[in-house]
């Protein structure tokens, strides 16, 4: 069933701001992207467990980068976008554009 | 006055708090970037400001790394938290029915030592204790890897069923207080052993790899 393959909300968001970040995708970075332009606080708790979980639907995948003295000596964890996870945010968005073609999105009050 | 030094240690407890609650693989990942994102933070804003917004993420963090936690392996955190409830009825009332047969038993020696018998019944506190600490140990070490959420979770489950006889005392006859507050100890304790076995295993890990 093609519903279980697409994305929810956040994970999408996720998937975005990887395809966006490119080769600059790490945890720092992925969490500013979505601050920048969904204007949310987004914890990296929720950043890191939404990536562990795309990395096991097999979504993204993960590489550790060098140690670095900024950050006490521990190393980066970047994250990239696997084929599967291209086709994914593809069916979800077109799954998206599908339910909203026609609506008019604006709810008067009366 | 702020040291230099501090634009680059964040609140440790907020620090330790994370490392407990992270998955064993994300831990070093998740502490570093809250540190760049800290350091960034205090020389732009102010460490008063960077200390707010890093306990902030670690609040939030910690919220979703234990929902996620519990979601990745249901089945044997619950099995975890199971045997632990089990091993509790078990356990936890071994030191009372052993110290309690120890004074029945030499009753006469009792009587020509008395402070001797106030000593064992003062041991029959710190023995229960030790019992509860043996069960959160024994389940955090079952849970590998997701010792927080175990733990948390059956002193989550413990706080219930304490509410609920606490209900149903209140109903029937006056609260002993000091029964309610060795109660609600015992989850407490139980997180403790958690947290214990957690930090110790981070540092084994960290050591094997040589950090």
């Amino acid at each position: 069933m093609a519903s279980r393959d697409s994305l929810g909300e956040f994970e999408h968001i996720i998937v975005l701001a990887l395809l966006r970040l490119e080769d600059r995708a790490y945890g720092v970075t992925v969490r500013q992207e979505i601050e920048l332009r969904t204007h949310r606080e987004v914890s990296i708790g929720a950043v890191y467990a939404t990536l562990d979980r795309l990395e096991t639907k097999g979504y993204v995948k993960s590489h550790r980068g060098d140690p670095t003295p900024e950050r006490g000596g521990r190393s980066k964890r970047f994250f990239r976008v696997t084929g599967k996870g291209v086709a994914a945010v593809n069916r979800t968005r077109a799954a998206l554009e599908s339910m909203t073609e026609g609506l008019v999105l604006i709810r008067s009050y009366s | 006055m702020t040291s230099p030094a501090d634009f680059l240690r964040p609140p440790r407890i907020a620090a330790w708090l994370i490392n407990l609650f992270a998955p064993a693989e994300d831990s070093a990942s998740i502490v570093g970037d809250l540190l760049e994102e800290y350091s960034r933070c205090a020389s732009r804003s102010g460490v008063a400001f960077a200390r707010r917004w890093y306990w902030r993420q670690t609040v939030k963090s910690i919220a979703h790394l234990f929902a996620c936690g519990f979601r990745g392996a249901p089945w044997s955190t619950a099995a975890a938290v199971a045997g632990g409830f089990l091993l509790l009825r078990f356990v936890s009332g071994l030191p009372d029915m052993l110290l309690s047969a120890i004074t029945d038993r030499y009753l006469a020696f009792w009587s020509t030592h008395f402070p001797a018998y106030v000593w064992v019944l003062r041991a029959m506190l710190p023995a229960h204790f030790i019992a509860i600490t043996f069960v959160g140990a024994v389940v955090a070490l079952l849970a590998k890897g997701r010792e927080m959420v175990a733990t948390m979770t059956l002193a989550l489950a413990l706080c219930g069923l304490i509410g609920v006889a606490l209900m149903w005392v209140g109903m029937h006859r006056p609260i002993d207080v000091v029964w309610v507050l060795l109660s609600c100890a015992d989850p407490f304790v139980i997180v403790m052993s958690g947290a214990i076995i957690r930090t110790r295993r981070s540092a084994a890990v960290t050591l094997r790899s040589g950090g």
